[in-house]
């Protein structure tokens, strides 16, 4: 299951990279988060992987298709000039960062020895409302304040003349 | 090999692996590609990236609540980004009818 997942979640980001049209690009982030919930799911998170199909596929990929079909660029628009050296040491640092990412996982020790845990009870809402409401009221109170401001500053940006 | 074999089979180095690939894809569109919408979208998946971390270390640590409740901080912060974010694409747009980069790349008008 782990690997379908995997497969899925990458799959969706390499497709977003190569696609060349911006709605299709968007439905290859949902396919994305879809995967990346499928992860929530086996690490025993249920409640994560809910959030993340209400709030990222449901809520931020709907607002971004709505503003790709608001200013109607469903196509990149063509190069003012061609950078070939940019785009050669862009790739260049991606891969390089890959392989050493991959050689720095796969030798790491104190991975290996964290993933003797045994299989946690999976999360359950209360659970989380119990931390939310008692470690962390005043983060929970701010991040409230952040969300207003944030859909007071999207109004304020987009208005023409307030 | 009885670390790919692991790796496949969910370990957590597998799923740090999957972080650390999808945070490069999120990375290499922001990079490699022009339109800003594009590159969102890959910011995005680099956040999604670090998500997918955070989680797979707070399960192979004991699983308790913690993780979660920074997860939920998380995608607050990142529900804020999206909004003001496109809404300076909305922005961009009014001001220079593109979404390409390079088009837009001084702030005088």
């Amino acid at each position: 299951m782990f690997l379908i997942f995997a497969l899925i979640t990458l799959v969706g980001a390499v497709a977003l990279v190569f696609q060349r049209n911006l709605v299709v690009a968007g439905l290859c982030l949902v396919l994305s988060f879809m995967g990346v919930a499928g992860l929530f799911l086996l690490l025993a998170n249920p409640v994560a992987a809910a959030l993340q199909i209400i709030v990222y596929s449901g809520a931020i990929v709907v607002l971004l298709l709505f503003v790709i079909m608001l200013l109607n660029e469903h196509q990149e628009e063509a190069a003012l000039k061609a950078r070939p050296l940019q785009r050669w040491i862009s790739a260049a640092v991606v891969l390089a960062l890959g392989a050493g990412v991959v050689k720095l996982v796969a030798g790491s020790p104190v991975l290996r020895r964290l993933d003797a845990a045994p299989m946690p009870a999976p999360m359950t809402l209360g659970a989380l409302g119990n931390v939310l409401f008692s470690d962390h009221l005043l983060a929970f109170e701010v991040a409230g304040l952040l969300l207003l401001a944030a859909m007071v500053g999207a109004v304020a940006l987009v208005k023409r003349d307030l | 090999m009885t670390t790919l074999s692991s790796i496949l089979a969910g370990s957590l180095q597998g799923y740090i692996l999957v972080s650390l690939l999808l945070f490069l894809v999120g990375l290499g569109a922001v990079l490699g590609r022009r339109s800003i919408l594009i590159q969102f979208m890959g910011v995005e998946l680099m956040l999604n990236a670090a998500n997918v971390a955070l989680l797979a270390f707070a399960r192979f640590r004991g699983g308790d609540a913690q993780g979660t409740a920074f997860y939920l901080f998380i995608i607050a912060v990142a529900a804020c980004e999206a909004a003001v974010g496109l809404a300076l694409v909305v922005g961009l747009y009014r001001h220079r009818q593109t979404t390409d980069t390079d088009r837009a790349d001084a702030l005088k008008q």
